[in-house]
């Protein structure tokens, strides 16, 4: 390897200063909460230089970076202490270049992206943007490696980045409108029609906070030995076909029915009628943040009653929780502060403090169109599931977090758990328990919910 | 029932689903429009297109059976209007 570097100058790009987002506003949260460990959120990609882009030297590639960045705001925008946003005009950033050996390109740019991932952000003086270029021996571009500062963007906000740099290589130019900026975004959440979907929001927020459970974990089940945290994963094609042939039975999407599954298990493993989630929902519903570029992404409350789990039926547990869904995407659109004295009342009216310990993040970025295979290839497929446990560690922020990814057409459903509130035999149940949900949604005659036995 | 609002209706159900569903399925559905492939994404940005273009707020109480079909839509906004 023989690190070298290419200046990005960028100018003509509009400034401003003003208060951060709610979206940024949430994620500084977490940063506080996480940091020194907050590269945790770096994210990035690693873009092959599209065919029609070849030859690319290192110069062209710059210049499509710098095109980038003063197309979006968000990507030369710094948030110094959390306590607002800037927005710069003019600046450069720097492109280290890594040559890799031949047939090693997309080895090095991984490694490059894993690197660049690393170093925790300076939110104050540094670009929320990291940008690095792989060449071949004779010095033409064959990747970009681009790594993000999660409060510049968020998952969804950064394929629309990555979709503009390819345009920018292959056209030089990005033709449409330009989205709402983040600074755009905050000022209208701070307008009158803004603090009014926020009030709404925090009503929402106090009013569930009152009739859940404070929380789904509230006392140590066990005493453990050696790091207290402890990730499973079980991966299942079946649970990937499964959630696709429910989501089509009950005209609702796979992430719907997960969301649900995940709930109706957590009730049952706790014995707690009502469950509270957080799920963490896009907020890219609106026409001003659809095609956004910046961090939309905050926790929501979803809410669902499993009482009665002996005579439930599938149907009657999908649709009643369908109006619960919609609010939970509604209201995830809200300011923190607001979700912050929303909890604080509902606390002090309760008498103990209000927090689930119970989170939920579908990580996929859209449900597959169902493909639809019979019910015996798919119950098949049971026998080819797996569990692992590829994370222990001494802390978390939570006690119960549930992460969906797509994993080669398998479904990877993850649950990290604080093993003193969950022991591992549970979480196991659990896992297994959601899969059998699953199937059960997809291809049970509907008169029952026998999973919920499972993890209880 | 207003023919033109059904119509406008039917045309923010293709907008919001991104051309999943075009005006005319939304318009002759005999199914709920989340079983045509109106996700809980599209039904969202719904909501925000009716609420902006009509000046409604649009309910998410316990039932929401005024967000399954056209008609039930266009009824929804008439009475709020």
């Amino acid at each position: 390897m023989n690190p070298q570097a290419i200046r990005v100058a960028f100018e003509g790009g509009g400034e401003g200063r003003g208060p951060l987002t709610w979206g940024q506003r949430a994620i500084w949260e977490t940063v506080e909460a996480t940091a020194p460990d907050d590269h945790y959120f770096n994210f990035g990609h690693v873009l092959a230089v599209p065919r029609a882009a070849w030859p690319l030297t290192p110069q062209s590639a710059a210049a499509a970076v710098s095109g980038l960045v003063e197309r979006h705001p968000a990507l030369r925008t710094t948030t110094p202490e959390g306590r607002g946003q800037v927005v710069h005009g003019r600046g450069e950033l720097t492109a280290e270049i890594v040559t890799a050996e031949p047939g090693e390109g997309t080895k090095t740019a991984t490694e490059l992206l894993e690197r660049l991932k690393r170093r925790r952000f300076d939110y104050a003086a540094e670009w929320p943007l990291r940008a690095g270029l792989v060449t071949s021996p004779s010095g033409v571009v064959t990747h970009l490696v681009l790594v993000y500062c999660h409060m510049a963007v968020d998952g969804l906000g950064a394929e629309i980045v990555l979709r503009d740099l390819r345009l920018l290589l292959i056209k030089g130019r990005v033709a449409g409108t330009l989205p709402a900026t983040p600074l755009e975004l905050a000022l209208w959440q701070e307008s009158e029609q803004g603090r009014r979907v926020a009030q709404a929001a925090e009503d929402y927020w106090e009013g569930e906070f009152l009739r859940v459970p404070a929380s789904m974990f509230p006392a140590p089940a066990a005493e453990v030995e050696g790091p207290p945290i402890w990730r499973a994963v079980l991966t299942s094609h079946a649970a990937e076909a499964a959630a696709r042939h429910a989501a089509a039975r009950y005209s609702t999407s796979a992430g719907a029915v997960l969301l649900v599954g995940a709930c109706a298990m957590t009730s049952a493993l706790t014995g707690l009628s009502r469950c509270a989630m957080l799920p963490i929902v896009g907020n890219r519903f609106r026409a001003d943040t659809r095609a956004a570029v910046t961090t939309l992404s905050q926790e929501s409350l979803f809410t669902l009653d499993v009482t009665d789990g002996g005579r439930l039926t599938m149907a009657g547990l999908l649709t009643t929780a369908k109006p619960a869904l919609l609010r939970a995407y509604r209201y995830g659109f809200h300011d923190p502060a607001g979700r912050a004295a929303a909890t604080a009342r509902a606390s002090e009216a309760r008498g103990e403090q209000v927090r689930p310990y119970c989170c939920f993040n579908d990580m996929r970025f859209a449900d597959p169109p169902a493909e639809l295979s019979d019910a015996a290839e798919v119950r098949d497929a049971l026998t080819r599931s797996t569990l692992a446990w590829p994370l222990s560690q001494e802390q978390l922020n939570c006690r119960f977090c549930v992460h969906v990814s797509g994993e080669g057409g398998a479904l990877a459903l993850s649950l990290t758990a604080d093993t003193r509130y969950v022991p591992k035999e549970a979480m196991e149940r659990w896992l297994s328990g959601l899969e059998m949900f699953l199937m059960e949604a997809a291809f049970g005659d509907g008169s029952a919910v026998s999973a919920l036995r499972r993890a209880g | 029932m207003n023919r033109s609002l059904n119509e406008h209706v039917a045309q923010l159900v293709s907008e919001a689903s991104d051309g999943a569903v075009t005006p005319d399925e939304a318009l002759s559905a005999s199914v709920p429009l989340p079983a045509l492939g109106v996700t809980s994404l599209a039904q969202m940005r719904l909501i925000d297109a009716l609420e902006r273009e009509y000046g409604v707020e649009v309910d998410l109480g316990t039932d929401v059976s005024h967000l399954e079909s056209v008609a039930a839509l266009a009824a929804f906004v008439e009475s709020k209007r």
